[in-house]
């Protein structure tokens, strides 16, 4: 029992060396783990699988996301039509993979400003620490107590509608976590060795940052990002709920689940698809975020 | 996470998207939702913000107002203003411009007599700009209204008074062939000093805090949720009034109104476009008609619409028919020009009835049109980013996507579609921050100049800042005009020149949908379509 | 601690002030009036009511007027409802969308926490495919769509209760239903996993090791060690609750907070929209200091005047 206790610990300190001496090494590992997670992989494919229909379905398809046949409305599922058609007979297919498309859009958009917002303020606090953590710090908990709900509504009504202005509301508080995690990875690694070598070595604030503290945050952010882009999705489906947002006939997965929600009792099959469609990019996205955790992050894998 | 407990995983969201997909509709049996004929429930869509005479603007409140007080005169369900307060309907002068009206024995839900002295109250309470009635204009017409409103002259000035209890005497400042009509709106009912001055500024405010004279009184109001009206024994026509109880549900979301409607926890409700094909071809569906009229403005601050074959081709370039048939679904007409299709003409007539209207709609020359007028502006194609803006329901996105693909189709033209609030609608109407903006009117009172008028060269509500010197001139006129049928002819002949110069687009003549169910009877609107009128409404219902 | 408490007590005034501050300009930067018949009136009539209502003022006078009645504690009055006290309306509301967002968190926490210890405890078995499907399927649905299955389902199409609107204890519980799904998602995984953490720890064998029965020793070591950092999510859910509250309300016609706040900003309502704001920003910092404080409580080990900033 004692040899046995002390072992693991060695073995542990072991790789952590090597996995430090050796960068691609880590990324192999987190890519083996990842593989080995059927859970996870099944998310990737499945977000693979939306992403390529979301840019190539209309292809399938003679029809587009905006014309309208008044004397086609309402259709069930045929030949023609794969998912039947909308109230201004406008083909569902087409419409869903392009709402698929403009959700993603959205999400994608928010979360890397959510990124380069978090992480530049983030990594500034951390990195500096002092002073102008503390007064970042005051910022960040002034933020965090706003309720973002308000200040998204409000921002929308203020700007135009369309993508951009979504995306731009959804980071105004959507930002402040990526900051915090940043921080709180940079405090840790700025104390070790690797840093204070590099800087013995004369290296500026910006390269000790870019070159060796940014890549060493990267699986956190990474993580944080695979479970910000469903949130967006939401918070953007949320929006279109309440009537604010896109520039019709321009429509994302919200939109056309607030639409075919309207219809659920004559033609149910309007919401299934956008409906479903959501389910499984947030499934997808929750899927291979907790395989990402368990490959980035080994501490926490269970 | 291994393969057995993802197929589980995956089992358990297919069989849920399944059952979502399979399950149809199966009604209920239909019965009241108050459970006996002697109940009615009904619900609305806002809480009314008060229920102020003075204040009163929304159609929530006025539907409450409706039914629960009295003006001197009552629509009855052909549109036409009977005897309510007033014992008949008032003598007027020889000039019009004076109307007498003598008042019935009425008595308030307190049992106190409902006095002239009443109405005088209640009007100039309205117009004193303390009490900031946003409704005050429409007692302009009576001598000195307005200039009271603006601080001008002394409540005395004004032409209302009160010859003794039961005489009412108004003047008129310009003979207004309308009084009549405007004495049955809720701005126009009397209100009780000493209740207003008792509860200062928590009066309206609560159902207790006010006192009523119509068929109904409001028992009970729970903000935001409910409100309850019963029976008003102190009511002088209460002989008329069959149901015991009026119940009124709040509830914003359309969709659970329907599904309120379809479990028989309501009678009656309205709905959007969007429900109406759950109802389609039953006896629940009800046409609500409305005096209002939709139409679209277009920007001639700007050079491309100043153009007169431009306007012409967005006009025959939308198929106005199908916009109502088959996006709105609500019954609305198609619309060739401005005025409803029951908007009073004259004594026995409808305006349409005397000046029919023609919905344009042709391609073909639509394109003629659209090119002859590019060819004139020395434009080869069309100017980048056109806006058409409108509010952000529903169905008003709806009516901007067709009416875009119309656009599309039909002439080539490509506009933006902007959906925004309300506010910023108007906002955006005002300053000229358009190209093409969708706008309506209902009208007030049932008579031509509550359209005409708003098309005057700088008028605040011409926002496409349309203007015509023949048109102004014929309105102008028509204002103080009095004699009526040279009057009429006059609004006719303004109506064909807006049409003819492409001031507007005519869209269409709104109605809304209603669900009833089908033992509700005698239930109807005011001419307007703002509200029911539930004193003579019963319940037909046997198990 | 006390200290610690005063600090963030100060904290947050200064935050309420910021953001009460930037709420007011950026409501009274919002196109239009707040008058309600803004569409017919006529100009000089729409001035001459601004006027009255003081609304055509500087914007840095009707802010110091603003605050000065903050200062007596007056939200001031309603524009949209008009006449009505903010204070009244707010809570006339709050107690409705606090009692369905209670009782969906309460619903949460049971039915999420029961699933995750059943999930961690028998991991891999049935019980735990279904613990995770349910969760996976919560985050993975939006809660208006859940909320309006519920309704037409539940409510219409079995009628076993009310489809929507207000008044009796039956009213309650779809909305707090939809409400708890996102909940259950989100605590039954966060329990599983800190479970499955913690029954893998020495001690619990240890303790195992020494005899005690299975259910003594998920009672008192594993459960309560696995809890301590569950309390931390309290928080974001508070938050999320307010979130779905607002349009599980509205389709549930719940006179809540959420739909006066919608309607507020929709209909230009700068009191309420400032009331309301002022609302939600208090609750959320509240809640946050009270789990700091909670959680410092529950764990010794943590001293709370340590985790500043973590």
């Amino acid at each position: 029992m004692e040899k046995e206790s002390f072992q693991p610990i060695q073995r542990n300190f072991l790789s952590y060396q090597r996995l430090e001496r050796k960068q691609v090494g880590f990324w192999q590992d987190a890519w083996y783990r990842f593989r080995s997670n059927k859970g996870a992989l099944l998310g990737a494919i499945f977000i693979i699988c939306i992403m390529f229909f979301a840019f190539f379905g209309s292809s399938f398809s003679q029809y587009d996301y905006y014309s309208q046949n008044l004397l086609e409305v309402d259709q069930g599922d045929s030949a023609q039509h794969y998912f039947g058609t909308d109230s201004l007979g406008r083909d569902l297919w087409a419409r869903t993979w392009y709402g698929a498309k403009i959700s993603l859009l959205i999400a994608f958009l928010a979360v890397a400003l959510d990124v380069l917002i978090g992480v530049t303020f983030g990594g500034i606090s951390g990195y500096f620490g002092g002073r102008v953590d503390d007064t970042m710090q005051r910022v960040i908990e002034i933020l965090y107590s706003i309720p973002n709900l308000i200040v998204i509504i409000l921002m929308l009504m203020w700007l135009e509608p369309g993508i951009i202005p979504i995306a731009v509301a959804l980071s105004i508080t959507g930002w402040v976590p990526m900051a915090r995690i940043v921080r709180a990875q940079v405090l840790k690694l700025k104390s070790q060795e690797f840093v204070l070598a590099a800087r013995s070595l004369g290296a500026s604030h910006r390269r000790i940052f870019i070159r060796h503290l940014l890549p060493n945050t990267v699986g956190p952010i990474i993580i944080s990002v695979s479970f910000s882009i469903p949130s967006a999705i939401f918070f953007e489906a949320f929006l279109s709920f309440i009537g604010l947002g896109l520039r019709p006939p321009q429509a994302s997965l919200g939109v056309l689940v607030n639409e075919g929600y309207r219809y659920l009792q004559l033609y149910p099959h309007q919401l299934l698809w956008p409906a479903l469609l959501i389910s499984l990019i947030m499934l997808g996205f929750n899927l291979m975020g907790d395989g990402l955790r368990d490959a980035l992050d080994p501490k926490m894998k269970r | 996470m291994n393969k057995k407990r993802l197929l589980s995983v995956l089992a358990f969201v297919l069989i849920c998207a399944l059952l979502l997909a399979s399950c149809g509709f199966e009604g209920n049996a239909i019965k009241p939702a108050g459970g006996d004929n002697r109940t009615f429930v009904l619900a609305e869509s806002a809480e009314p913000p008060n229920l102020d005479v003075s204040k009163s603007t929304d159609e929530v409140s006025s539907r409450i107002l409706n039914n629960t007080m009295e003006g001197l005169l009552r629509q009855d369900r052909n549109g036409r203003p009977q005897p309510a307060i007033a014992a008949q309907l008032p003598q007027v002068s020889k000039d019009k411009r004076t109307y007498t009206f003598t008042l019935r024995n009425a008595r308030w839900s307190d049992g106190k007599p409902v006095r002239a002295q009443d109405f005088v109250f209640s009007w100039l309470r309205t117009l004193n700009a303390k009490t900031k009635s946003e409704y005050a204009f429409i007692l302009f017409p009576i001598q000195n209204a307005e200039e009271y409103n603006a601080g001008k002259v002394s409540a005395s000035q004004v032409g209302v008074k009160a010859l003794d209890d039961s005489h009412l005497q108004v003047k008129l400042k310009f003979p207004t062939p309308y009084f009549m009509e405007l004495c049955s709106f809720t701005t126009f009912m009397p209100q009780r000093e000493d209740i207003v001055n008792q509860y200062g500024s928590e009066y309206a405010l609560e159902a207790n805090r006010l006192i009523f004279n119509g068929p109904f009184t409001l028992s009970n109001w729970e903000h935001e949720a409910s409100f309850t009206l019963k029976k008003n024994s102190f009511y002088w026509d209460q002989r008329k009034v069959r149901l015991d109880r009026v119940e009124g549900k709040i509830i914003k979301d359309v969709a659970s109104t329907v599904n309120l409607y379809s479990a028989n926890r309501l009678d009656f409700t309205e709905i959007n476009p969007e429900f109406a094909a759950i109802f389609e071809g039953k006896s629940d569906r009800t046409v609500i008609k409305e005096m209002a009229s939709w139409y679209i403005e277009m920007n001639q601050t700007k050079a491309f619409f100043k153009n007169l074959n431009i306007r012409k081709s967005i006009n025959y370039g939308i198929d106005k028919r199908s916009l109502t048939k088959r996006v709105l679904k609500n019954d609305s007409v198609p619309a060739g020009g401005l005025m409803p299709t029951h908007m009073k003409g004259d004594e026995k007539h409808k305006f349409r009835e005397l000046s029919p209207d023609t919905v344009l709609y042709d391609p073909a020359k639509a394109k003629q049109l659209y090119a002859a007028g590019l060819k004139e502006l020395g434009l080869k194609r069309q100017p980048d980013r056109l806006e058409i803006v409108g509010d952000d329901a529903d169905s008003s996105k709806k009516q901007m996507e067709y009416i875009k693909e119309q656009l599309r189709k039909n002439l080539g033209l490509q506009v933006e579609v902007t959906a925004i609030p309300f506010k910023q609608r108007l906002q955006r109407g005002k300053r000229q921050q358009f190209d093409l903006l969708i706008s309506g009117w209902n009208a007030d009172y049932n008579d031509p100049m509550t359209f005409s008028d708003l098309f005057l060269s700088g008028g605040s509500y011409n926002r496409g800042k349309w203007s015509n010197p023949t048109y102004d001139q014929l309105v102008r006129k028509s204002m103080t005009n009095p004699n009526d049928q040279e009057r009429l002819a006059d609004l006719m002949k303004a109506e064909k020149i807006l049409i003819q110069d492409a001031a507007i687009v005519p869209l269409y003549y709104r109605s809304r949908l209603g669900i009833k169910k089908p033992f509700v009877k005698g239930i109807y609107w005011i001419s307007t379509g703002s509200s029911y009128v539930l004193k003579e409404t019963y319940l037909d219902w046997k198990k | 601690m006390t200290f610690y408490i005063l600090r963030r007590l100060i904290l947050m005034m200064v935050t309420l002030l910021l953001i009460i501050t930037a709420t007011f300009f950026l409501v009274h930067s919002l196109p239009g009036t707040p008058l309600k018949n803004e569409e017919k009136l006529p100009p000089e009539i729409r001035d001459q009511i601004l006027h009255e209502y003081g609304l055509d003022q500087p914007l840095y006078v009707q802010y110091f007027r603003f605050m000065g009645g903050l200062f007596k504690a007056d939200l001031g009055k309603s524009l949209m409802y008009d006449g009505r006290d903010i204070s009244q309306m707010l809570k006339e509301r709050f107690f409705a969308s606090a009692f369905i967002g209670f009782q969906g968190i309460l619903i949460g926490l049971i039915i999420g926490g029961g699933l995750g210890i059943l999930s961690a405890l028998y991991q891999g078995r049935w019980i735990d495919n279904f613990a995770t499907s349910t969760s996976v399927l919560g985050v993975s649905i939006p809660s208006f769509v859940l909320a309006g299955l519920l309704s037409f389902w539940v409510g219409v199409k079995w009628g076993i209760l009310p489809p929507a609107l207000w008044g009796s204890y039956a009213h309650t519980i779809m909305p707090s239903l939809s409400l708890s799904v996102a909940v259950i998602a989100q605590f039954s995984r966060y329990v599983r996993t800190e479970l499955v953490e913690v029954l893998n720890q020495d001690y619990i064998k240890t303790a195992r090791a020494k005899g005690l029965s299975k259910a003594a020793v998920i009672w008192r070591h594993g459960l309560r060690n696995a809890l301590i950092p569950a309390v931390t999510v309290l928080g974001p859910l508070t938050v999320n609750i307010l979130t779905g509250s607002l349009v599980v309300e509205k389709i549930f016609g719940v006179p809540g907070m959420g739909a006066l706040f919608v309607d507020s900003i929709i209909n230009n309502d700068y009191t309420a929209v400032l009331g309301t704001t002022i609302f939600y920003s208090l609750l959320i910092m509240i809640s946050v200091l009270l789990i700091d404080i909670l959680y410092g409580w529950i764990d010794p080990r943590i001293r709370v005047a340590g985790r500043r900033g973590e």
